[in-house]
């Protein structure tokens, strides 16, 4: 009996102590990318580019004929703070018709939607690169950032995000026989089952996700 | 216990990755930003407008990649969310996020994507549905497991998820047993066939089919202290059941869902004439909780269950609920009238570092004649000891007692409850095998008892049915499954 749960309480240690992907992943620090900083007209802007949020997969699906959503998430910290000091939003929907052969995109920023706007472009790239490039893209007020202080950005792009509720619906799915029927045993009860064994592919989010952080910089004097 | 306490205390200070959302490698916001709180991730704002994007009318839909799923099962549940061919669709239209999700929740593939292609004419487009099969075999249970009463028991439950490609769950589980050391007792085995079909369109009901046989020994005390294990100080009821249980569901909305079931079962049992000495030499009978000989059991049951926790497998929020009332009269060709209750409840919150707090409580009780095997069972609630295999027990361990009451005698009864407290701390997320894994540590109490207790007896904390339960482990989420790693789990399965 002894032996039994000291085998087991060494695979845990031995499981936590191992150099994981987790750390190499999550503690390890985020890419960092030198992103363009304006001030103008009491405006702090951001230029940089996240194209890369489209692989050569995700770019093919563009021609699917159905929408493809995007959404950025662009934080402004100060260094040392777990808040943000300010957040805002792109987002941006292409779709592809198959008879005009063009694109037409949606892109709409800031947390209200407000400022949205529509174009149409005939290539792919021409559509990643609207969707995910950021031109002096309005980030906050200057009057929010102290002077001498230190601040960094952190970038967050999402393509086609799902709700948190059809995620965890979908992971319910998946766990679980089909729709309506009940599974047998306890492989999905929180105690008691050593193993329930499926083919559990991961689901994430959103299909495709890149973050990293701009260059941390210091707010000049006004 | 107690040699476990500094092992947990290692594990709990040994290295924790947390779940990031961001790190940062030079500023004291890393940690907070890497939890992921809600002011570090806060909810987009909705972005939808189903009349952007040009429409089409629908000349034909094509299905490919479903090398077993049927096709009409595929075009159904298009049917079901209105795309149809003849349909106009729009190329923002949420009918085809939905129909995505409706085939994801299958649970036949590993992905589904719907395009357009081209119609005969403009503005006309072939709907092209393309899918991954995954894999559809399931392992449901491993029984393994040894005890000073039985030297080996071992079987596994596995299903098919998708017979035929319509959809069908057909399974069958069994379990097989050595011989206990017990006087009477007989080698164990138990087979257990289950089928279900999943909803049906137009009524929206699923049905399913389970049968069980088994032939086992369940074993009593004849002499010896509560809390003596030996296995030749008890007897063995010789029990054969064969039966099964009819049952229909049906989802009432995306997180409740409500069965009813109908069993009848055959039960055979040689009950041993024997009388069980106490300490003082005075000899009592043994309530073996089944009928000498022939009797049979036919019970109603309604289930409720409701389901919003935020994934089926490492909960970081939300709640689960269930339910269930059985009913067993002679109405229903039953030998033994009785009313057996449950109610179960989790509840999960999310602490600051991704860390989650859970609880979890259990209540039951019987009203009238069960049998034991419908009784509550020390192993059913107690993670340290071993729970029964298809009905079937192999073990004479006594509850733990960590807290010295009267709980060791207590086996089988008609009143349960437990509460547990549970800590997770995620350690792992990474892409690859292993997509999560949490540390948990849980704890509490847990009752078992019956309304004859305390007849002529005075009540004190010796006598109280009261003990502690607890476990300490890992559970991961990897590609093949959900593997709970756990001293619960080692203890339970090695009972000595």
């Amino acid at each position: 009996m002894l032996r039994a749960a000291l085998a087991a309480v060494c695979l845990a240690l031995w499981l936590m102590s191992a150099p994981d992907e987790a750390r190499a992943q999550n503690g390890a620090p985020l890419e960092r990318r030198t992103t363009g900083l304006h001030r103008h007209d009491g405006v702090l802007s951001a230029s940089v580019g996240l194209q890369d949020l489209f692989g050569p997969v995700e770019r093919q699906r563009l021609t699917s004929g159905f929408a493809t959503r995007v959404l950025i998430r662009v934080y402004l910290h100060r260094e040392g703070s777990a808040e943000p000091v300010a957040v805002t939003f792109q987002r941006s929907e292409i779709v592809y018709d198959i008879w005009d052969e063009k694109f037409r995109l949606r892109i709409a920023r800031g947390a209200g939607g407000s400022a949205e706007f529509r174009r149409e472009v005939k290539s792919a790239e021409e559509a990643i690169h609207e969707s995910t490039t950021f031109w002096q893209f309005p980030v906050a007020e200057l009057r929010r950032l102290q002077p001498g202080a230190r601040y960094f950005l952190a970038f967050r792009a999402d393509l086609n995000p799902i709700s948190e509720e059809l995620l965890s619906d979908v992971r319910r799915w998946l766990v679980q026989p089909a729709r309506g029927q009940r599974r047998v045993g306890a492989g999905d009860s929180v105690f008691g089952s050593f193993v329930s064994i499926f083919v559990n592919p991961r689901i994430e989010d959103s299909e495709r996700q890149v973050r990293f952080l701009s260059q941390t910089f210091v707010e000049p004097a006004r | 216990m107690r040699v476990f306490l500094p092992l947990v205390a290692l594990a709990v200070t040994g290295p924790i990755g947390a779940s990031a959302a961001w790190a940062t490698p030079d500023t004291d916001a890393s940690e907070e930003l890497a939890a992921g709180s809600p002011a570090a991730e806060p909810p987009a704002p909705e972005f939808q407008d189903p009349a952007f994007g040009p429409s089409y009318v629908i000349e034909s839909i094509e299905v490919r990649g479903n090398r077993k799923t049927e096709t009409s099962l595929i075009l159904g549940e298009l049917a079901a969310v209105g795309l149809h061919a003849g349909d106009q669709v729009g190329a923002s239209d949420g009918r085809v996020e939905a129909a995505r999700f409706r085939l994801l929740s299958l649970g036949y593939f590993l992905d589904a994507r719907l395009s357009v292609g081209r119609g005969a004419k403009r503005g006309g487009a072939v709907l092209l549905v393309v899918v991954e099969e995954r894999g559809t075999i399931v392992i449901n249970e491993l029984f393994l497991g040894t005890s000073a009463a039985t030297a080996f028991w071992g079987g596994v439950d596995v299903s098919e998820t998708n017979l035929v490609g319509r959809g069908i769950n057909l399974g069958a589980g069994f379990v097989g047993s050595t011989r206990p050391i017990t006087e009477g007792a007989v080698r164990g085995f138990g087979i257990r066939g289950h089928a279900s079909v999943p909803e049906l369109h137009g009524p929206g009901i699923s049905l399913s089919i389970t049968g069980l046989l088994s032939d086992g020994s369940e074993l009593f005390r004849v002499s010896g202290s509560d809390s003596d294990p030996d296995p030749r100080k008890f007897t063995a009821v010789h029990t054969r059941r064969g039966g099964g249980i009819l049952g229909v569901g049906k989802t009432l909305s995306r997180s409740l869902r409500v069965y009813a079931d109908f069993r009848e079962e055959t039960v055979s049992a040689t009950v041993p004439d024997r009388m069980r000495m106490l300490g003082s030499g005075l000899l009592v009978p043994i309530d073996f909780g089944v009928r000498d000989g022939y009797s049979r059991v036919g019970s109603i049951t309604a289930t409720a269950e409701l389901d919003r926790r935020s994934d089926p497998v490492l909960p970081r929020s939300g709640y689960r609920l269930s339910a269930s009332a059985e009913l067993a009269t002679s109405w229903l060709a039953s030998s033994y009238t009785f009313g057996k209750f449950m109610a179960q409840g989790s509840i999960y919150r999310g602490l600051r570092w991704g860390h989650v707090l859970g609880f979890h409580a259990l209540g039951g009780a019987i009203i009238g004649d069960a049998p034991y095997f419908d009784q509550f069972f020390i192993g059913d609630l107690n993670l340290l000891m071993p729970r029964r295999a298809l009905g079937l027990n192999f073990s004479t361990l006594p509850s733990r007692n960590v807290l010295g009451t009267g709980i060791a005698g207590h086996r089988y009864d008609d009143y349960a409850g437990r509460l547990l407290v549970e800590y997770a701390i995620p350690i792992l997320r990474r892409h690859g095998f292993v997509y999560r894994g949490d540390f948990f540590v849980a704890f509490g109490p847990l009752a078992l008892g019956s309304s004859g207790d305390f007849e002529g007896r005075s009540v004190s904390w010796s006598t109280l049915p009261l003990d502690l339960t607890a476990d300490v482990g890992l559970r991961l989420d990897t590609y093949v499954g959900v593997f709970t790693i756990s001293i619960a789990n080692a203890l339970s399965r090695s009972s000595f």
